[in-house]
């Protein structure tokens, strides 16, 4: 083990402060006594994307995606605000002619030929709002509908542009005019505010909940906090009785999306990552021992984040890109902390925070979309299938991908530092070859079962499909490399370079086939995946042409060298 | 070897004996597996990026289910222009030969059984490994089976109505596309039993005039489309004055040539065919009209078929559509049922209540299909594929692969052999570290 006598204190108040920090983090922010209560109206539940969710998580989706994925504004005196709160604003901005929310600068346009179009100069942050681009709504929309028309293959950057804005301003819009979301629950069925007001007037009897609906908006419009909380506690009285029990939500959502424990476990990650490189410099042992027991900490709290997020959505835990990111860095977390716990010489600790916090990082980004908790495709809709296809395939990736950093690491290690000697590399190739071992197993068996899934759903065990090539190419390159050192044809090195290549065939797998657009695992085209994609090749590149300068260059090696000529004296040392 | 012969001392045999060895440690070396594993991770990736342009089944037949294959460099470019390394312009003229996917598979089976023959012991160290490369023969078996053998339809059946025939759609077999839409005339004077005439795609492709006793008359191919759309005709334009049909659909519509598909697999598209023929009394060769057939026309849910009247006055109905395969079983729906998640268009899931009508009474049963919830009879395989327009009927797909358990097979034997080989590495790893 890591810790030697003394060196318990660092671990200790490491995770001491992390775990005070993580309980401030988490701690429910109460709505003031005679102010608005916006968190109880976070917390109404309504329909949008095939399910039943807080209000808070519409709200904070909705905003993420024209905000380019900020759940949160600045208002007009640059306070942040919540953005349940935008909701609002937008929510009354028709219905009580509120003019706040047209004048918030929440659209984020980056393309500065549609910026020329409209009428507007580069700022920073590129957040523009309604009413400055307000004049231009006609000619947009005419740009808009003639980008749609055109050939998806022949659409520009500019075009492009214009219907991701055109579609901002429809969710805008949308929730403006009350089409969205789906909130006056009746019956099991849903209806959005405008409709059901609608049919309430024309009704005898009218829907009490659209009433007081309604008065919860006037109340926000008109800045009165008692009307508003008193509106407020009699829709959710109202709503009550309405709501079958199956579509019944909890508080849990809205703690989670506030916690943010994900984001949490990203800072934690990063300074585990301090830890380690200044545990190298000195005080060595300690800092070692407290970077390890940080990450079983933050690996503790990504564990927890995956199992809520699969207790809401009653799934196992891959089904979009976003949880195969989040998944994947959990895997590799793992599959670092036991090589931590095995070797205990921190590389484990480096690989833990370095992909911890990346992989989180993408899935951050990837989170921009839209809801991560979305609905599956009708043949997507078995959890024995997404538990073992998906998730062992996913595993492979994990493995392949935590082989290839090791690669990285010996690479990097021999070339640019003094530290990497001989028994130090066998060491770190004997753990990739055991990764290796790990990721073929884990590829295969995930491969064939999606055969086996596919011979249950539509009768073809192999249809060929671009992913499944991918799939099929990682266990390839994993069976080229055992067989390689099998072979004697790669040693070390070899291993070492082959598994980085390895990281870029996974690369290509996981979002590579994506970009061909073809197939039934096709989740879309998006140009910042592929500039990723390319970066992230190109660094690999640039590992493998460093790998490949000859050994005796290595500074490592050349260390190793002189030291042995310094040290070979007759007598002094045993062969 | 040459070597060898020139040496006076080495007799003949011996040396061949020599070069025989040489030449099967060759075939069993890992260095030709590990080579052989380039080559294959190769023809993978080209034949994921041939899907770009080429429909999956014909990227199948040319890249995975071949001997040797040409690869257009356009594909790399392509790959290039995916990730805007290059101009989406570039053109990459040329190409090269590359080996195929049967070549490639039947190339590392006979290194593997080499390999295996040449060190073959049976132990506790060598069991897993040997389970393994057993998965992975089964499982390129099962390959070659579902290339040789297995067989694709679809049952189109509507609400309440009963189907018992297949229609083959084109698939990619070992013997190539083999499943175009075929003409085909049928008698509907007995409601009851369908007696049909039907005429090949192949024949239909060549053109020119068909003769055949079993035909009602004669049949001359004017021309025909292997892929095409309709366009409905104005009756006071031009163009109906030039209109080659006389008779039927082709009055109404127009066909018009279209690029073979090369689009990508997203929505499933097929090449729809239509053709223009002029059927010819057999007796006299007296013109009974030029039609337009079409497949449009066929897949249309109002009527399928055109009406034909024959010199003698017996009329038949005359459509292409798809090859059928008539079952000695019937598939009734009762009910199809299009579940969407709670407020939204987006599918939740697709069944259908079907009653199966089978040789045996025996089998006869009532059950659901639903989406990873096949039914299984008679070899064959049911699986919920579509649905009509307006949630109209169901749409099935039928397989007969009789190779479909083999990879439950495989997969097995691999798995257990991976956990025993890295189980004995993990082992040997744990107990060095302890002792």
């Amino acid at each position: 083990m890591i810790a030697s006598k003394p060196s318990w204190l660092a671990p200790l108040i490491t995770v001491a402060i992390a775990f005070a920090y993580l309980g401030y983090a988490a701690s429910p922010k109460a709505d003031p006594a005679d102010g608005f209560h916006f968190q109880e109206f976070a917390s109404l539940p309504v329909v949008d994307g095939g399910r039943v969710k807080p209000m808070d998580t519409f709200a904070r989706v909705s905003l993420m995606v024209i905000n380019d994925g900020v759940q949160s504004y600045q208002d007009e005196k640059k306070v942040s605000q919540p953005a349940v709160k935008w909701l609002l604003e937008v929510m009354t901005s028709r219905f009580v002619e509120n003019p706040v929310a047209e004048n918030l600068k929440v659209f984020r346009i980056e393309n500065d030929q549609l910026l020329g179009f409209l009428g507007l100069s580069q700022r920073p942050g590129l957040r523009y709002s309604i009413n400055e681009i307000a004049s231009k709504f006609k000619v947009l929309e005419e740009r808009a509908i003639a980008a749609e028309r055109k050939d998806p293959d022949k659409l520009d950057a500019l075009d492009k542009s214009v219907i991701q804005l055109a579609k901002h301003l429809q969710i805008h819009i949308d929730i403006a005019t009350h089409r969205a979301p789906l909130l006056i629950p009746a019956n099991g069925d849903w209806k959005p505010f405008m409709q059901a007001a609608m049919e309430s007037r024309a009704e005898e009897r009218p829907d009490p909940a659209v009433n007081s609906f309604g008065k919860i908006l006037m109340a926000f419009g008109d800045g009165k906090p008692k009307e508003f909380n008193a509106a407020l506690a009699d829709y959710q009285s109202q709503i009550e009785g309405k709501i079958p029990p199956q579509q019944r939500i909890s508080g849990l959502e809205v703690s989670f999306n506030h916690f943010s424990p994900l984001s949490q476990c990203i800072y934690l990650y990063v300074v585990v990552f301090l830890l380690t490189c200044v545990g190298w410099v000195s005080w060595r042992e300690s800092l070692n021992s407290a970077a390890f027991w940080l990450a079983v900490a933050t690996f503790m709290l990504h564990t927890c984040a995956l199992s809520v997020r699969m207790y809401m959505q009653g799934r196992p835990p891959v089904t979009n890109l976003y949880s195969s990111a989040v998944f994947i860095g959990w895997g590799c977390v793992l599959g670092a902390l036991v090589l931590e716990y095995l070797y205990a010489n921190g590389i484990g600790n480096l690989k833990a925070a370095i992909t911890g916090a990346l992989t989180l990082l993408i899935a951050n980004h990837l989170a921009g979309e839209g809801d991560t908790l979305e609905m599956m495709q009708a043949v997507l809709d078995t959890n024995f299938w997404l538990a073992t296809h998906v998730t062992c395939i996913t595993l492979g990736y994990t493995a392949t991908f935590l082989a290839g950093f090791l690669g990285i690491f010996y690479i990097l290690r021999g070339t640019f530092t003094p530290f990497q000697t001989p028994e130090a590399g066998k060491s770190l190739i004997r753990m990739t070859y055991g990764v290796l071992c790990f990721a073929i197993f884990f590829s295969f068996v995930g491969t064939v079962l999606g055969g086996i899934w596919a011979d249950q759903s539509w009768g073809r065990f192999w249809g060929w499909d671009p992913k499944e090539n991918g799939a099929m190419l990682i266990v390839i390159w994993n069976a080229l490399i055992l067989h390689a050192r099998w072979g004697g044809l790669a040693r070390d090195r070899g291993i070492a370079l082959l598994a980085v290549v390895g990281n870029m065939v996974t690369g290509w797998s996981w979002f590579g086939t994506n970009q061909l657009g073809v197939g039934l695992h096709a989740y879309g085209f998006n140009d910042t995946l592929a500039n990723g994609l390319t970066w992230f090749w190109a660094s690999q590149l640039g590992v493998l042409a460093l790998g490949l300068i000859p050994t005796r260059n290595w500074w490592s090696n050349q260390v190793q060298t002189a030291e042995a000529g310094k040290q070979i004296k007759p007598g002094m040392r045993k062969a | 070897m040459s070597l060898d012969q020139n040496t006076p001392e080495a007799p003949r045999e011996q040396s061949f004996k020599k070069g025989f060895l040489l030449a099967v440690k060759a075939i069993a070396s890992l260095r030709l597996t590990v080579s052989l594993f380039v080559l294959s991770f190769f023809l993978v990736f080209v034949g994921t990026l041939a899907q770009v342009e080429n429909p999956t089944w014909t990227v199948v037949t040319d890249y995975f289910r071949s001997l040797v294959v040409w690869v257009p460099n356009q594909l790399l470019a392509r790959f290039c222009q995916t990730f805007r390394w290059i101009s989406p312009t570039a053109q990459w003229p040329g190409g090269f030969f590359f080996p195929g996917g049967w070549t490639l598979g039947s190339l590392l089976l006979i290194n593997l059984l080499a390999a295996h023959l040449m060190k073959f012991q049976l132990s506790w160290r060598r069991s897993g490994i040997l389970l393994i490369h057993a998965g992975l023969i089964l499982l390129m078996v099962s390959e070659l089976v579902t290339g040789l053998f297995a067989v694709e339809g679809n049952m189109t059946i509507e609400q309440g109505g009963a189907a018992n025939y297949l229609e083959l759609r084109e698939t990619s077999g070992f013997l190539g596309k083999i499943n175009g839409p075929e003409l085909a005339f049928s008698d509907p004077s007995n409601p009851d039993k369908e007696n049909v005439t039907v005429i090949p795609n192949r024949i239909l492709r060549q053109g020119g005039k068909i003769s055949h006793p079993a035909l009602p008359c004669d049949v001359e191919v004017i021309s025909y489309m292997a892929n095409s759309t309709l366009k409905e005709i104005d009756p006071e334009s031009p163009e109906a004055k030039s209109n080659p049909a006389s008779k039927g659909d082709g009055l109404q519509f127009k066909g018009v040539d279209k690029k073979e598909m090369s689009g990508t697999a997203k929505d499933q598209k097929v090449d729809i065919p239509s053709a223009y023929i002029q059927l010819k009394d057999k007796a006299t060769g007296q013109s009974l009209g030029t039609y337009l057939v079409s497949l449009w026309l066929s897949l249309s849910t109002v009527k399928q078929t055109q009406e034909v009247t024959l010199a003698d006055g017996k009329k038949l109905d005359l459509a292409l559509r798809f090859k059928r395969a008539y079952k000695p079983y019937t598939v009734e729906l009762l009910e199809f049922k299009h579940e969407v998640y709670l407020g939204t268009t987006k599918p939740r899931n697709f069944s259908s209540r079907v009653k199966l009508l089978a040789e045996q009474p025996d089998d006869s049963r009532e059950t659901l299909i639903s989406m990873n919830n096949p039914l299984r009879h008679a070899g064959e395989t049911f699986y919920q594929s579509g649905f009509l327009p307006g949630d109209k009927g169901t749409i099935l797909q039928v397989v007969r692969n009789p190779g479909w358990l083999i990879p439950y097979f495989s997969c097995f034997l691999a798995a257990l052999g991976m956990l025993i080989h890295f189980g004995q590495h993990l082992n040997s790893f744990l107990a060095k570290r302890r002792g």
